[in-house]
């Protein structure tokens, strides 16, 4: 059965370059404020990467037509979002609670939510991860982490 | 020119550098080992941390690893089939059937010691050609550079291989990149939306991290791996020195293999797995036994993993001399290269002999470390690593990135753009878009735009000056013929082939 136009617009390459296309615009408008010579390499990668998406997109709903079927972009898409999901809270729980309660939970969190079901390897692990983060960053290279802007304010 | 290289050669003995060199050939083959795992990713990861260490110890450890990894990755592609770099899939086609037939314990000394010899040619390699060549680009003007930038964007995305289209993107994308911040003439403000932190524009750690490692952290938790197939008892590898006599008879393969390897390294865009794959077919073209390859020939693990490990070192020769890195390990060194401050080209040879020569040195020394390191007790322990919960791998490193990020301004900001870069880098390996050109586009943009800019305002804002003299005409001849060569090359053979059939 032929896809219809919006679900042709959803396959991942065409969005992947409508998204460029639209990204591209957008950070064009600034470039309008600069110099000629200060704008011209920024403006030359911009109208690039505008042209250069269409190609694609062209392409991409040409193959759409001949019913030619999108690659999927993952495997398991639900636990690709659960990865990213984990990671991008991992880094806003450093910011606000702080970076060694932060790595305590995330680091059996993410190993358990993935798969690896053993609670003794898990404390030990994260134990063995955290000290060593300790000794070597903190404690021999005096590097300070964040502490969490939670308790700041 | 050659006296510089031995000079060096003290300094790289000291105890911290010469360290720094097996420690990093140790995490190398650990981390070649772990399928999903790459030297790449795992130079991004390093580059970070070498930030308040010695140029010649932080050398030192991607050279290490780079050797390492290149090593490490044919363990799980004898032992598992499942190749532990790209690099390593030709090792699996007479590996894993050598390990079936109970001679895996040889088959990784044949690896070993190919990899090691491979990483001596391709390290002899750099040190005979890479000072010559510094020496033509010092008559290198505005102009010339600006083309020597426009080529190596070139040849990366037009040799690369891979959709054109996609490859231009990535550059296009990388160049963007690189003119986020000041203006480096006049000081305006480039798409820094009133973020002190991108003033002084975004760093190279930033994006390698992003781009090459959190993609393959991504694929370690989205697929995990189940190493079923490797027992728990050792591999019955004999001293690799009892094993030496049998490899012999590779010797043709191990010199053919290096020389293909060393040849593929210094082309832009090509890469260890090409290397490899282009070296096995040739010895298997060579062999008086053709038959028996696929079925767990020796020579067949021989030419895989001396070519593969024959691109290492050489994939530096146009990193060094012109900023031009062969292969996507040497776009990542060569933003190690530049967080120490060390722009590659001619005056790196100049200002800084002991640095560059030194690694040199160390190319070799890591090659050679490899039959120590990578030996039959090592081997065994390596083999074990397959059996670490990916899970648990995934979630320290993803703690290690955040360090390493962080620690270069002591600010979260930095990790959220690198984890950015991720997200951006993750859609672009799944849709097949290459990342080296985004590197490069990031180290040679801003290059290209102040040599350009630099040339106009000698010129006098006259264009024709970017075509003033012949060096330049022969570097835009050479970036045309990078851009149609592939082109005409489609069209020739497909014309041939039509002719053929008729």
């Amino acid at each position: 059965m032929p896809e219809s136009p919006l679900s042709r617009l959803c396959r991942p390459e065409s969005l992947t370059a409508i998204v460029i296309i639209a990204a591209a615009a957008a950070f064009l408008v600034p470039t309008a404020a600069l110099r000629p010579i200060s704008a011209l390499l920024p403006a030359a990668m911009l109208v690039g990467l505008m042209v250069l998406s269409l190609v694609l997109l062209v392409s991409d709903q040409r193959k759409a037509a001949a019913g030619e079927a999108a690659e999927p972009m993952a495997a398991a898409p639900k636990r690709v979002i659960g990865a990213f999901l984990l990671i991008f809270g991992y880094a806003i729980s450093v910011d606000f609670v702080g970076f060694y309660a932060s790595t305590a939970v995330a680091i059996p969190l993410v190993a358990y939510a993935f798969g690896f079901r053993n609670l003794l390897g898990l404390v030990v692990a994260t134990l063995i991860v955290v000290s060593a983060i300790y000794l070597v960053f903190d404690f021999a290279m005096s590097l300070g982490f964040p502490s969490g802007r939670l308790w700041r304010s | 020119m050659y006296a510089d290289l031995l000079h060096s050669l003290p300094e790289v003995l000291g105890l911290a550098n010469f360290f720094a060199v097996v420690i990093g050939v140790i995490a190398g083959i650990v981390v070649g080992a772990m399928p999903g795992l790459s030297a790449t990713m795992a130079i991004s990861v390093l580059v970070p941390f070498t930030f308040g260490l010695e140029p010649l110890v932080a050398l030192g450890l991607m050279a290490g690893i780079y050797n390492g990894a290149m090593y490490g990755g044919a363990i799980p592609a004898v032992l598992l089939r499942i190749p532990g770099t790209p690099a390593a899939v030709a090792t699996t086609f007479d590996g894993f059937p050598m390990a079936q037939k109970g001679e895996g314990g040889f088959a990784l000394q044949v690896a070993v010691v190919s990899s090691a010899i491979g990483g001596i040619a391709s390290a002899f390699a750099l040190m005979l050609l890479a000072p010559p060549l510094s020496q033509v680009t010092l008559l290198f003007g505005p102009a010339e550079v600006f083309w020597v930038a426009v080529f190596g964007l070139c040849s990366i995305v037009f040799l690369l291989g891979g959709s054109p289209i996609k490859g231009l993107i990535s550059a296009c994308f990388g160049v963007f990149v690189s003119v986020v911040g000041s203006d480096p003439i006049y000081g305006a403000d480039r798409f820094t939306f009133g973020q002190l932190e991108l003033l002084d524009g975004i760093s190279i750690v930033i994006l390698l991290v992003g781009l090459y490692a959190l993609p393959p952290v991504i694929d370690l938790l989205e697929m995990p791996l189940k190493a079923e197939a490797l027992t728990g008892s050792k591999l019955g590898t004999e001293s690799i020195w009892r094993a030496l006599p049998r490899m012999r008879r590779f010797w043709k393969t191990w010199l053919r293999s290096s020389l293909i390897g060393i040849w593929i390294g210094i082309l832009p865009g090509a890469g260890g797995s090409m290397a490899a794959f282009m070296s096995y077919n040739e010895a298997r073209r060579a062999s008086s036994t053709p038959e028996t390859w696929g079925n767990g020939e020796p020579e067949g693990v021989a030419a895989s993993e001396t070519a593969n490990n024959a691109d290492t070192a050489s994939a530096l020769i146009p990193a060094l001399t012109l900023g031009i890195p062969g292969t996507a390990v040497a776009a990542v060194m060569l933003g190690g290269l530049l967080v120490h401050g060390l722009q590659p080209g001619p005056m790196l040879f100049r200002e800084n002999p002991d640095v560059v020569f030194g690694f040199m040195w160390q190319f070799l020394f890591g090659a050679i470390l490899l039959i120590f390191l990578g030996g039959s007790l090592a081997t065994n322990s390596f083999a074990r690593l397959l059996k670490l919960p990916r899970p648990l791998l995934g979630s320290v490193i993803i703690v290690l990135m955040v360090i390493g990020v962080y620690s270069i301004h002591g600010r979260m900001f930095d990790v959220y753009l690198m984890l950015g870069f991720g997200a951006v880098g993750y859609v672009m390996d799944k849709l097949k878009f290459p990342l080296p050109p985004v590197v490069l586009g990031l180290i040679l943009g801003a290059f290209a735009e102040e040599n350009l800019r630099l040339a106009l305002r000698i010129g006098r804002g006259d264009w024709t000056t970017l075509f003033a003299n012949t060096t330049s005409l022969v570097l835009v001849a050479l970036t045309l013929a990078v851009i149609l060569g592939p082109t005409v090359k489609r069209r020739f053979f497909r014309a041939r082939d039509t002719g053929k059939e008729n």
